[in-house]
């Protein structure tokens, strides 16, 4: 009976032991570009990567470069470099999802230039960053300015559905970047007139949305920017459908308006709380 | 010099109709094989050296003729998914077609009368688990010519279908400790249930009879599309539109679809064009098909087309485009004890499920949102949840996702039935999880009789899902409306997805004759008799079968089969064992403890019974008890009624009672030849975490047992426990 407990105990002990005492084996080193900005997305980039006596990952900041260390009978570089893609990190194998790049706090948000840009196409899918889009200056001259002003606000408005108030403020920076850097030589005559009308109320709504963190503050403010815009975008001439609609219930039932790339409702003021309250008042083509 | 000239207009003529009505043949060769999908060596079946079977090819008009070669030593058969075709053609073996007997040659031959994307598969056994799935896709006759790709997903494990299919039916959960390696939580142990801080939704579950909830009842080590864990299709460039043909071949998994670039616009659904709707993600139930049109965005990227089983373990993935790989974003884990707090409001305590008056059908109203962190979020503790009440699982409504579901199907095309006399039948699909019993009505295939229909009615359908998982419904040979609210244009399909609590009504013209399967497409809920067989009243013979009766007591057998279960404690106090050998109703048990001396005695319970109702809580028997026990000196055992025993061997027959009570406890009362009454608590299989079981057992004997196990290996286990007979011991416990 005795020696049955003592053969009970020392079994499991015995295979703890080799458990622990295995290393990395079969080693395999080599370096990777991974692209990211800061201390943080270092932090995040080695979390996704690194197991024990698996994975060994280092990054490098300044060169975006990667010390890859693994056990090669255990896992490969496809494994590793898509956890880290899952976390938001472009990199040499794989970009990362949209939605994961765009949960990364606003310091992380890396200038995406491994992600092909190309066509004024994207503007319409929303799928393009606008970072990425200002990257390449040399396009931006043939694109109509006021898209990328449409697509910045859009982004915002996005953020807001989804209530995360600190990605919002982001956008809103980027937003407001965007404005100042709006070249005026290159509008219209009619966009001209109504580009002085509200430029400088859409600047002070985005900046003061960028600096706050409260997310009813930061719409309370996108009541004025969207006003603004909607004036703007009458004359932008988009090449794309842009319907403005009316939520009847916000600040005190007094309502507020907001422009969508969408005919179905998905109110920014509300976010899940009542989604899909509101209405198209205007549809812009 | 006239005779060859009409010889030649004659010849002529045939050329003609030969081009008008093109023949076109294929053969099959089935083979044994082994395959290494998930790093062992295992049996599978191939066909013309390939799994998946290869993908046939036709045009709408065309004559398919297809000769399978079964090389195998067991019998087999074909089933065209989808297809309209003869009674005779479509498959089923000994419902409709004669089995394809070991190492014989079968023709298939039938007109091709309509088009799109179909598949095939076999209809025999378990067979289509390891292998055998196909795609079939025909071609209208003038195409407009696309960029196309096919994409056929299934499961695979590692683990023979058999054995799959026995441990299913004895509630065995080594599966969810499988995807409890991948995914923390997939047990719903109490230590899980603790950390979660969601204890009290646990223990009312169980209150509730409820044991861990499963979204899918197989573990499996590894999803494929066309037989691969990832595809690639670098063909396609920038401004592609391509149609992506997605039929989802597994046996038993529902996969979540999503595409890296961009929106996903749904064309076609089992076969037939719908009105295209564009969405974010769709979910795509066991042997449906959906054709979809995914753009390019760009090139020098390859776009992953993402499939995730639905309960998000594992996925499988399609490249589309050459070049760095765009991913789309994976599916978090479900948020289990969400999804058992709804559960423990859906259900009332006779095992029935409460709709709370939400009229729930058509895959509108999903109660799992509550466990995906992407629409409800990630938050884990009890929120206000969203203030609609009535949306409150309405996915479309609570996200910016769009997900597909059955009411945004619509026809191109006007698919009123023509006007007849309307046959309506209910469907009350029935089931319970622990025992693995799947039927219609509560009544399996074998214990029904054949639904008579007559041509040129109509029948129509209203299925209601009273079980706790969904089931993708097929009919055979036809093609229903699913009534979704879009009147004359109402979408016509094979396969209907329904969703516990739901409500759906599909409609069908009978046109046919002869004999067609309506049944649940997931293979081990087939097995286990979930379907039904419409019968054309006045059909003539079949002549692939020649006895039919005894072809349908072949069909029956299916179901009717005893699953055998095995397990013995190999303990230092005693052997401590229970075996059992059942099928849907019927159930011999035999229990039996035997020490190592006549002290400890011996001791071998039979019970035979059956189970009662559609939980199948009550189960009366009549059973032999053998005992053999040395009593000290004046040693006289006594139970809490007073009744005595001094009897060092005893012979008795007892009947008996046995009934599940809330927490999952089995009461089981008797009495014996020799005028004794015993009354018995027991609980096994608590599951205190993720491997840890414990079991407690009292009776009126003032016997009592409590006891652990640690579960090592599906097989293994290290286990102690106390014994009032025996004492104290510990050892290892088998299972097969």
């Amino acid at each position: 009976m005795n020696s049955f407990f003592k053969i009970l105990i020392t079994v499991p002990a015995l295979l703890l032991n080799i458990a622990c005492s295995g290393s990395m084996k079969n080693t395999k080193s080599l370096n990777v570009k991974i692209y990211g900005n800061c201390e943080m997305c270092e932090k995040t980039i080695e979390g996704a990567a690194n197991v024990k006596n698996e994975v060994s990952l280092d990054w490098n900041k300044d060169s975006k470069m990667a010390m890859l260390s693994f056990d090669s009978a255990k896992t490969n570089v496809d494994v590793v470099l898509k956890r880290v893609a899952h976390a938001g990190y472009d990199n040499e194998k794989f970009l990362a999802p949209d939605d994961a790049y765009s949960k990364l706090p606003s310091c992380c948000q890396y200038v995406r230039s491994a992600k092909n840009i190309s066509q004024v196409a994207v503007v319409n899918t929303q799928k393009e960053t606008v970072e990425t889009q200002l990257d390449s200056s040399k396009k931006i001259v043939e694109v109509n300015q006021l898209i990328l002003v449409a697509n910045s606000y859009f982004e915002l408005k996005n953020d807001l559905i989804q209530a995360n108030s600190s990605s919002a403020a982001a956008k809103s920076a980027t937003l407001s970047q965007v404005l100042s850097s709006v070249k005026m030589d290159n509008l219209s005559s009619a966009q001209h007139v109504v580009w002085m009308k509200v430029y400088k109320k859409l600047i002070a709504a985005s900046e003061s949305i960028s600096k706050s963190k409260d997310i009813e503050a930061q719409r309370t403010q996108f009541i004025v920017l969207s006003e603004n815009m909607h004036e703007l975008v009458k004359v932008a001439q988009l090449e794309f459908t842009v319907y403005y609609q009316h939520c009847p219930m916000y600040n005190d039932g007094k309502g507020a308006d907001w422009l969508s790339l969408e005919k179905g409702i998905k109110n920014p003021y509300y976010g899940s709380q009542m989604l899909t309250c509101g209405s198209t008042t205007e549809t812009i083509k | 010099m006239n005779f060859f000239k009409s010889i030649f207009i004659v010849a002529l003529f045939f050329s003609n109709a030969s081009f008008a009505q093109k023949m076109v043949r294929y053969d099959l060769f089935v083979r044994d094989t082994i395959v290494n999908f998930a790093g062992k060596e295992k049996h599978a079946y191939s066909v013309n050296g390939q799994i998946p079977m290869p993908e046939l090819h036709f045009t709408e008009g065309d004559t398919a003729e297809i000769y399978v070669h079964n090389e195998l030593s067991t019998e087999t058969s074909i089933h065209w998914h989808g297809l309209i075709l003869p009674n005779e053609q479509d498959g089923v073996p000994y419902l409709t077609t004669a089995p394809i007997k070991a190492h014989s040659t079968h023709l298939y031959s039938f007109p091709i009368v309509q088009n799109g994307t179909y598949w095939y598969h076999s209809h025999t056994g378990l067979q289509e688990q390891i292998g055998m799935y196909g795609a079939f896709i025909i071609h209208k006759r003038e195409e407009q010519k696309i960029p196309e790709y096919t994409m056929i997903l299934s499961d695979w494990t590692n683990m023979k279908p058999f054995e799959v299919h026995r441990r299913l039916h004895s509630a065995n959960d080594w599966s969810a400790i499988k995807k409890a390696g991948i995914q923390k939580g997939a047990v719903q142990s109490y230590a899980d249930a603790i950390l979660d801080g969601s204890f009290g939704i646990k223990l009312k579950n169980e209150w509730k009879r409820m044991l861990a909830m499963d979204v899918s009842d197989v573990y499996y080590d590894k999803f494929l599309t066309n037989g691969k864990e990832e595809d690639m299709a670098p063909q396609f460039k920038a401004g592609d539109k391509v149609r992506l043909r997605v039929i989802n071949g597994s046996s038993s998994t529902y996969f979540w679809l999503k595409y890296a670039g961009g929106k996903i616009a749904v064309v076609a659904s089992d076969g037939i064009d719908v009105e295209p709707v564009e969405v974010d993600r769709l979910i795509i139930a066991v042997a449906e098909i959906y054709d979809v049109i995914v753009t390019i965005p760009s090139d020098s990227t390859a776009f992953e087309f993402l499939a995730t089983s639905e309960d998000r373990i594992r996925s499988t993935s399609l490249w589309l485009g050459s070049g760095i790989k765009q991913l789309a974003s994976p599916l978090k884990p479900l948020k289990y004890f969400k999804g058992m707090e709804m559960m423990n409001d859906m259900i009332k305590m006779d095992g029935n499920l409460d709709d709370m008056g939400m009229n729930m059908s058509l895959q509108q109203m999903d109660m799992n949102v509550v466990m995906y962190p992407e629409i409800t979020g990630e938050n884990k503790n009890k929120n206000d949840g969203p203030s609609d009440m009535d949306n409150r699982y309405n996915s479309n409504a609570l996200s910016d996702i769009v997900t597909l579901n059955y009411s945004m199907l619509k026809s191109p095309v006007k698919t009123v039935l023509p006007e007849a006399k309307t046959q309506v039948y209910n469907f009350e699909l029935t089931g319970n999880m622990s025992r693995y019993v799947w039927s219609i009505n509560n009544k399996t295939v074998s214990e029904t009789d054949k639904i008579l229909i007559k041509k040129g009615e109509n029948v129509r359908i209203i299925i209601y899902n009273n079980s706790m998982m969904r089931h993708p419904m097929h009919l055979h040979g036809h093609f229903f409306r699913v009534v979704n609210g879009q009147g004359d244009y109402s979408p016509l399909k094979n396969v209907l997805d329904i969703m516990p609590m739901e409500t759906d009504t599909i409609e069908f013209a009978a046109t046919e004759s002869g004999d067609w399967f309506f049944h649940c497409h997931i293979l081990y809920h087939m097995m286990s008799g979930m379907g039904r067989i419409f019968s054309y009243e006045n059909s003539l013979p079949n002549p692939q079968l020649p006895d039919p009766q005894k072809a349908l007591r072949k069909l029956y057998k299916d179901d009717r089969e005893f699953h055998f279960m095995f397990q013995n404690d190999f303990a230092s106090n005693g052997n401590d064992g229970e075996m059992m050998f059942m099928n849907t109703r019927w159930n011999l048990q035999a229990e039996w403890r035997l020490g190592y001396h006549d002290m400890h005695g011996y001791e071998v319970e039979t019970h035979f019974g059956r189970y009662i109702g559609k939980m199948q809580w009550l189960f009366p028997y009549v059973g032999v008890d053998y005992r053999y026990r040395k009593l000290g000196m004046d040693e006289v055992e006594k139970n809490v009624f007073g009744q005595t025993n001094t009897k060092d061997k005893r012979q008795a027959l007892c009947i008996g009672i046995q009934y599940t009570l809330p927490m999952l406890i089995i009461a089981d009362a008797r009495f014996d030849s020799d005028g004794k009454f015993r009354l018995q608590m027991m609980r096994e299989d608590i599951p205190l975490s993720k491997r840890l079981r414990m079991s407690l057992m009292y009776n009126s004997d003032l016997e009592y047992m409590a006891g652990l196990k640690y579960i090592v290996t599906n097989k293994f286990s290290l286990s102690t426990h106390y014994d009032s007979d025996m004492g104290f011991g510990g050892g290892f416990t088998f299972n097969y």
